[in-house]
């Protein structure tokens, strides 16, 4: 069977890889049971050549990867290169590019490596990468890059919890509010009461409740422990510079369900990659990572101290935390963490009260900044600041939203608006056609699904080969969504015409609505899902098919 | 509003002599020690230099986001002639001083920016010739630098002092940061 395969490949990499005549490289990896010990809790867990995370695979572009992957766990496995543009079949999705690989199997991956830049892989059986089946990607460019440093590291971001992930799932099954430390109480109650009067303190609890949603529903796992490399807090992996050296940090984000806001108190980060494509460089004092993004950054300590690399989580349930250093067994001093766990607002709910039709709400005080949340936020990303009476706010939150990010300092918070293409990949034209794709989800029963319907009983998406397709993600749901398509790159409408940058993970926020574009480039069925480990689980994925090309009769080889 | 004294932009020789009101300026930045400005910290930091005075033509390769040349070594005193080609699709710039200097000039560069007088690959001149406010242009020309739109090439003479730690930076947003930057040694 793998020959098989092997062999169908060979041939059809020959006719989609005409151009890059690379060498064969090969690579191991086995899939093993291990334990992560955090320090304070050893749990077993799954990795990667015998730890947690996996190692880091440092790929050439240019070059044909064959990957061979030994299973030796006693469930089946498999591995997904996320982000990475290869054959389908070669993707790693169990039940859309192959059957997934069996205990005691050797299945061998190979794919032209056709981009460079940080990536990472993971398992996508079960529940196996919350549970520790994660591992970072490198991949070396063919040119120079736009960009100098002196030194750099893998910044793995890990959200651990002593919950195995079936576990979680289950208790989020038969209480969606199991791992939801921060409620509401009857004093908030009190408080809202005095502050806001009884009638809407009363009203706005109405709403939630008939939302199926707290305020505090931000991170619906709490408890877990940021790791950066596998190290908690406490184990503070440390990365060592001379002072005056131009370090480049690839921050991986491969949570099961966190986004960490990201900070380096006294240096500032210039952006130079996301998602692996070099992006104009921009200067920044934190940024957001959401789930299964990479964000490259490049920091010049000058002193010769050490430096903390924060990582609070958006919710602000957990951190992570590390040190940049001039030697080993410095400890940065950690900045104080941030108490103001944020509340989700009307305005995440997708609600504007003011313009609701029979609610007379005009005696509301605060919250509702302006009539904008609800509304259509079609136009409004990427939109000239200038335009939006001067406001700051990021354009990818929805006005009023308790999630719109500030700098702990108080300076520059990294916006999708700030993102721009360092060399366009595409050509810009005209999308062939719109796709709604509408996420939804009923926090109560904990199920989340796409125009309500879930992944089980949908209907692929088909997709024609040589179209470039516009895919309009509204959010109806009150928790943020970092959408991932396989296989083909998303082009992210951050209003920035021809620099629009190229993703492979679009993260929509409450109340929103965010469009990408996708050249349909690549023959095959792929995955397309929120990375959000139980989300995706519960219902929210779809497959999707692209009908034609070229390259797929030539593909075909039997391995579903 | 940061001060333009210190002009650290100049056109494209050619652009530059189109307009008319250069003159003005250049003999500003000519006086006193060659860069009068003020942000250098009393740092020499030399002069413009006269064409005969030139021993030595170094050319300088400008791409997204890096110079051919990760160092230039001169001797104190010398005087060089630049040859400086922008073969990137963004805008660069070439600027001797001091990192204090640049570090001064890549707020006024964000500021350009941020008001569209820069974008990332062009130069919007009407914009740089708008008055700011304070009787001030952002249409600076010193002779210790030159910015560039794609394509395009021009010449900087300059004069080294006898001691000074100097840089060749390129202070469009994010460019210095990401290590459009070298330095200049003095010997």
């Amino acid at each position: 069977m793998r020959k098989l395969l092997g062999r169908a490949l060979l041939g059809a990499l020959s006719t989609i890889a005409v151009s890059t005549a690379g060498y064969a490289a090969t690579y191991n990896l086995s899939v093993d049971y291990v334990t992560i010990d955090t320090g304070d809790m050893k749990t077993k867990a799954i990795g990667y050549n015998g730890s947690s995370p996996g190692p880091t695979l440092r790929l050439k572009e240019g070059e044909d990867a064959v990957i061979n992957v030994t299973n030796n766990l006693d469930e089946t496995t498999s591995i997904h290169w996320h982000g990475l543009i290869l054959p389908y079949q070669m993707d790693g999705v169990p039940g859309i590019s192959f059957t997934g690989i069996e205990p005691g199997e050797t299945f061998t991956y190979r794919f032209p490596v056709k981009q460079s830049g940080t990536y990472w892989f993971h398992s996508h059986s079960g529940f196996q990468e919350p549970d520790g089946a994660y591992g970072s990607i490198v991949i070396e460019p063919e040119k120079r890059e736009p960009f100098k440093f002196d030194r750099e590291y893998v910044v793995v971001l890990k959200d651990k919890h002593p919950h195995s992930g079936a576990r979680i799932l289950r208790n989020l099954k038969m209480m969606p509010d199991y791992y939801n430390r921060n409620q509401r109480t009857l004093g908030d109650f009190i408080s809202d009461v005095s502050e806001n009067g009884l009638g809407e303190t009363l009203s706005e609890r109405g709403d939630w409740g008939s939302m199926r949603m707290m305020p505090t529903d931000i991170e619906d796992v709490q408890g877990f422990v940021g790791l950066i490399n596998g190290k908690s807090p406490e184990q503070n992996w440390t990365g060592l510079f001379e002072p005056n050296e131009r370090v480049r940090l690839r921050f991986i984000n491969a949570s099961a369900m966190t986004y960490f806001d990201v900070r380096i108190p006294g240096l500032e980060m210039t952006v130079v990659q996301a998602d692996g494509n070099n992006v104009q460089p921009v200067k920044v004092d934190e940024f957001r990572i959401s789930v299964a993004e990479t964000y490259d950054v490049i920091v010049q300590p000058t002193a010769e101290k050490p430096y903390a690399i924060m990582a609070e989580s958006m919710g602000r349930s957990g951190y992570a935390f590390g040190s940049l250093s001039p030697q080993e067994g410095l400890k940065a001093e950690m900045p104080a963490r941030r108490m103001d766990a944020p509340l989700l607002t009307m305005a995440d709910m997708g609600m504007d009260h003011g313009s609701m039709a029979g609610m007379d709400h005009s005696s509301m005080g605060s919250g509702n900044e302006n009539g904008m949340a609800g509304m259509d936020h079609s136009n409004m990303a990427g939109m000239d600041h200038s335009q939006m009476g001067m406001s700051k706010d990021d354009p990818f939150y929805a006005a009023g939203s308790g999630l719109t990010p500030k700098a702990a300092n108080g300076g520059k918070f990294l916006s999708y608006a700030d993102l721009k293409a360092q060399k366009p990949l595409y050509p810009e034209r005209p999308a062939t056609r719109e796709i709604e794709l509408r996420l939804t989800g009923n926090m109560e029963r904990y199920t989340w699904s796409i125009n309500g319907v879930k992944y089980e009983d949908a209907e692929p998406i088909r997709l024609k080969y040589g179209e470039r397709v516009r895919f309009k993600f509204v959010n109806e749901t009150m928790m943020s969504h970092p959408m991932h398509l396989h296989g083909m790159w998303s082009i992210l409408d951050t209003g920035n015409g021809k620099w629009d940058p190229v993703k492979h993970t679009i993260n929509i926020n409450p109340g929103m609505t965010v469009y990408s574009e996708t050249e349909v480039d690549e023959p095959g069925q792929w995955a397309f899902h929120c990375h959000l480990s139980y989300h995706m689980a519960s219902g929210m994925f779809r497959k999707v098919v692209v009908e034609g090309g070229p390259a797929v009769a030539a593909l075909e080889n039997g391995v579903q | 509003m940061p001060k333009y004294t210190t002009s650290v932009l100049r056109l494209a020789v050619a652009s530059a002599l189109a307009m008319g009101s250069l003159a003005g300026i250049q003999t500003s930045a000519f006086a006193g020690a060659g860069h009068s400005g003020g942000h250098n910290d009393g740092v020499e930091i030399g002069a413009p230099g006269d064409i005969s005075d030139v021993r030595r033509t170094i050319r300088i390769t400008m791409e997204d986001n890096f110079y051919d040349k990760e160092k230039i070594v001169v001797r104190g005193g010398e005087t060089v002639r630049f040859l400086v080609e922008n073969k990137g699709e963004f805008v660069h710039e070439f600027n001797i001083g001091t990192a204090t200097m640049h570090a001064d000039h890549q707020k006024e560069m964000m500021m350009m920016m941020e008001h569209g007088a820069l974008e990332v690959d062009k130069i919007n001149m009407d914009m740089m010739e708008m008055d700011m406010g304070n009787g001030e242009t952002m249409k600076h020309n010193d002779p210790n630098s030159v910015l560039l739109e794609p394509g395009d090439s021009a010449e900087v003479i300059w004069t080294f002092p006898k001691d000074a730690e100097l840089e060749f930076a390129c202070n469009v947003p994010g460019h210095y940061e990401s290590g459009m930057v070298g330095k200049v040694r003095l010997q």
